[in-house]
C-alpha cells in the first residue's frame, strides 16, 4: 500500500520558486493499476519521482507498506528501490553495452541472487514479455517496443511491490503502445502487480483501475475507471 | 562487499568488452609508454652507477686503496704491508703501485700523463687491465724497459685527443721516450696497448715497479696499494677490517676515491629522473582523468539510471576504478614488454659513456615502485571523475 500525505514539492530555479506539488494526498492499495494524468506541468512526473524515491518532497510524507520512505538515508533508499520498486522510463533507459538478458539481470546480481537463479528468472521474464528469442540482443538491435519490453522485464524481474512507469508509451506508436499496456494489464491481472503509471493519453485510461488527475500541482479529481478487485 | 564487487566487475567488464576498442588501446599504450619512461631512466642511472663502480674496481682502485699516511709521499716497507694485508681474511689480491707524472715523447709529439710502476703478477690479482689488451701483450716480471700504453694515450695517426693526452699513433714495438720529474729520461719499448674505456686509465701507461723505482731511487716503497676483496659491495666492512688489523696508512674504499665525480653525475641524473618521473605521472593522471571523465560525462544518464534502478553509487564508482585498474595493468604489462625490448637493444648496443659502456640495469625495486605509483595515480585519476558524476542527483543525471 502507498500512502501519500500532503506532499509538496518546491523547486528553485534561480530566484524563481516553482511549486510543482502543492499538497497531494491519496492512498493506493496493493494490486491497483493507477494512472496519474494531467496536462503538462501539472506535477505528474514529480509525483511519480517522489513515489519512486528518485526525489524527496519539500513537505509531506510517503508511506510504502507502512514505512516512511522519506526518512531513509540515500543508501537505504537505493536499497529500497532495488528490493521493492521497479521503474520503467519513458525512453527505455537500457544500458547500451548490455544485452537484453544482462540488462534484466543486473539488479538481481546486485541483490546477490545465485547466478543460476537470476539467469533462469531473467530468461523467464523475457519470455513473459515476449522476447524469448531476443535474449542476447543489444539495445541497438532491438525496436522501440522491444526495448521497452526489456525495460519492463528489468523492472519486474525481482517481483517488486510497486511498478512505476513514467509515460512508457510516449515514444511508441499506437500499436506498440497497446501491446505494452496489454502487458501491464496482464501483469496487473495475473500477478496482482501494483502499477502506478503516468500518462497523458486519454485512451490509456481504460487500462487503469483508478485515475489521479492532477492540475497545477493539486489533485483535480480521482475517479475509478474499472471495477477494482 | 563481495556482491558489490561482483556487480562492479560485471559492469566494468561489459564496458571494456563492448566499449570503444580504439580508445582502450590508445589509453593502454599511453600508460605503457609512461611505464617505460618510469623504468627506463632509472635503469640507465643504475647502469651508469654499476659501470662506474665496475670501472673503479677493475681498473682504477680495486675495492680498497691504501695510501701513505698524511704528510708522506710513499708507503714504506711495502713488502711487509703487502704480506700483512694478504693475510687478512677475504683479501684475495694486492697490487702496490708507484705513480708519477711524466712527459711522453714520440715522433716529435709529447703528452703529459701518469706512469704507473707495477708488479705485473700482483696487478693481475687485482685489476683486469690485462684482460683488455687490444694489441700486444701484458707486462711480465722482468720487463724493465717495456711499457703498456692506454689506447687514448697511444692514440691514432692524425687524431688529436680533444684535450686528452695523446701521442697520435703509437704502435706495439715502437719506442717512446719518457721524461721523469727528476729530469731523467728513459726510452721504453711499447709492449702492448690496452683499452678499458675508463678515461683516467686509458690516458696512462704502465711499466714495472723496478723500472720506475730505479729511476726515482725508491726501494720497497709505493705510492699506493690496491686491494681486491673476495666480494664486491662489502668495501666498508673490509675497510674496517683492515683498520682493525692495525694498518697505519690511510685506507679508502673505491667509492670514497671516486665519490666526487660519480656522485655529481648521479645527483644530476637523479634530478633529471625526478623531473621525468613527475612529468610521466602527470601525463598518466591527465590521460586517465580525461578518459574516465569523458566516459562518465557521456554516461551521466546511464549512471543516473543505474542508481534509479537500485545500483549503489559506490558500485558504479568501483566499476570505473576497476576499468582503470584493468587499463593500468595492461598498460604496465605492455610497458614491461616494451621496456624489455629497449633494454635488450641497449644491452646488445650499449650506450657509451665516458666511464665506459653502460648496460641498463632494471632493478626490481624500480619496477615495483613504478607499478605502485602508476596504479596509485591511475586509481585517483579514475576515482575522482567517477565519484563526481556518481554523486550527482538522480533526476539531474536522468533528465539531461
Amino acid at each position: 500500500m502507498i500512502v501519500a500525505e500532503e506532499i509538496t514539492r518546491v523547486y528553485r530555479m534561480g530566484k524563481v520558486e516553482v511549486r510543482a506539488l502543492k499538497g497531494v494526498s491519496f492512498t493506493i492499495a496493493e494490486g491497483e493499476f493507477v494512472g496519474i494524468t494531467g496536462p503538462s506541468g501539472s506535477g505528474k512526473s514529480t509525483l511519480l519521482h517522489i513515489l519512486g524515491l528518485l526525489d524527496r518532497p519539500t513537505t509531506g510524507k510517503v508511506l510504502i507498506g507502512d514505512r516512511d520512505v522519506q526518512r531513509l538515508s540515500d543508501r537505504q533508499q537505493t536499497l529500497f528501490r532495488l528490493k521493492r520498486l521497479g521503474y520503467v522510463f519513458q525512453d527505455y533507459a537500457l544500458i547500451p553495452e548490455l544485452t537484453a538478458i544482462e540488462n534484466v539481470i543486473v539488479t538481481s546480481l546486485a541483490r546477490g541472487l545465485p547466478e543460476a537463479e537470476y539467469l533462469k528468472r531473467g530468461v523467464e521474464v523475457l519470455r513473459e514479455v515476449g522476447l524469448g528469442d531476443r535474449i542476447n540482443h543489444r539495445q541497438s538491435e532491438l525496436s522501440g517496443g522491444e526495448q521497452q519490453r526489456v525495460a519492463i522485464a528489468r523492472a519486474i524481474v525481482n517481483k517488486p511491490s510497486i511498478l512505476l512507469a513514467d509515460e512508457p508509451c510516449a515514444n511508441l506508436d499506437s500499436e506498440t503502445s497497446k501491446s505494452i499496456l496489454d502487458l501491464f494489464k496482464q501483469l496487473n491481472d495475473d500477478l496482482n502487480q501494483t502499477i502506478v503509471m503516468v500518462s497523458h493519453e486519454k485512451w490509456h485510461e481504460r487500462y487503469f483501475c483508478r485515475i489521479i488527475d492532477l492540475k497545477d500541482g493539486l489533485i483535480n479529481c480521482m475517479r475509478e475507471c474499472k471495477v477494482s478487485r | 562487499m563481495l556482491k558489490n564487487l561482483k556487480v562492479a566487475s560485471f559492469l566494468a567488464f561489459k564496458q571494456i568488452q563492448r566499449g570503444s576498442k580504439g580508445t582502450l588501446f590508445l589509453t593502454i599504450m599511453i600508460i605503457a609508454l609512461v611505464f617505460v619512461n618510469l623504468v627506463f631512466l632509472p635503469s640507465i642511472i643504475s647502469g651508469v652507477i654499476e659501470t662506474f663502480n665496475a670501472q673503479s674496481i677493475n681498473f682504477n682502485y680495486g675495492n680498497l686503496i691504501i695510501e701513505p699516511r698524511e704528510g708522506d709521499q710513499y708507503i714504506s716497507d711495502i713488502e711487509t704491508l703487502q704480506k700483512k694485508v694478504e693475510r687478512i681474511p677475504g683479501i684475495v689480491g694486492t697490487s702496490p703501485r708507484i705513480s708519477t707524472g711524466v712527459t711522453y715523447f714520440y715522433k716529435g709529439r709529447d703528452a703529459r700523463s701518469t706512469l704507473y710502476g707495477i708488479n705485473p703478477q700482483d696487478e693481475r690479482s687485482v685489476t683486469k687491465i690485462h684482460e683488455h689488451m687490444i694489441r700486444g701483450a701484458f707486462l711480465s716480471a722482468g720487463d724493465t724497459d717495456k711499457i703498456l700504453m692506454g689506447a687514448t694515450l697511444a692514440g691514432s695517426e692524425g687524431e688529436e685527443g680533444g684535450g686528452l693526452p695523446t701521442l697520435q699513433g703509437v704502435q706495439v714495438g715502437d719506442s717512446v721516450e719518457v721524461a721523469f720529474p727528476n729530469g731523467e729520461r728513459r726510452t721504453f719499448q711499447v709492449k702492448g696497448i690496452y683499452e678499458t674505456q675508463s678515461i683516467g686509465v686509458d690516458t696512462s701507461a704502465f711499466t714495472t715497479t723496478d723500472a720506475v723505482a730505479q729511476v726515482l731511487g725508491l726501494s720497497d716503497q709505493a705510492s699506493e696499494m690496491l686491494v681486491k676483496t673476495s666480494e664486491n659491495g662489502q668495501e666498508e666492512m673490509y675497510r674496517t677490517r683492515l683498520l682493525s688489523y692495525a694498518i697505519q696508512q690511510q685506507v679508502f674504499t673505491f667509492r670514497q676515491k671516486a665519490a666526487g665525480f660519480v656522485d655529481q653525475a648521479i645527483q644530476s641524473f637523479e634530478i633529471i629522473n625526478a623531473i621525468s618521473t613527475l612529468v610521466s605521472l602527470i601525463i598518466a593522471v591527465v590521460v586517465i582523468f580525461i578518459v574516465i571523465f569523458i566516459n562518465t560525462v557521456n554516461k551521466r544518464r546511464q549512471i543516473g539510471i543505474l542508481k534509479a534502478i537500485g545500483i549503489d553509487k559506490q558500485i558504479i564508482i568501483n566499476s570505473y576504478v576497476l576499468q582503470v585498474l584493468f587499463i593500468a595493468t595492461l598498460g604496465a604489462l605492455a610497458g614491461f614488454v616494451l621496456n624489455a625490448g629497449v633494454i635488450y637493444y641497449l644491452t646488445v648496443n650499449p650506450l657509451v659513456f665516458p666511464g665506459g659502456p653502460v648496460f641498463p640495469v632494471v632493478e626490481p625495486a624500480t619496477v615495483a615502485r613504478s607499478i605502485a605509483s602508476l596504479f596509485a595515480v591511475s586509481v585517483i585519476a579514475g576515482y575522482i571523475p567517477a565519484w563526481k558524476t556518481a554523486r550527482e542527483e538522480i533526476l539531474d543525471a536522468i533528465q539531461r
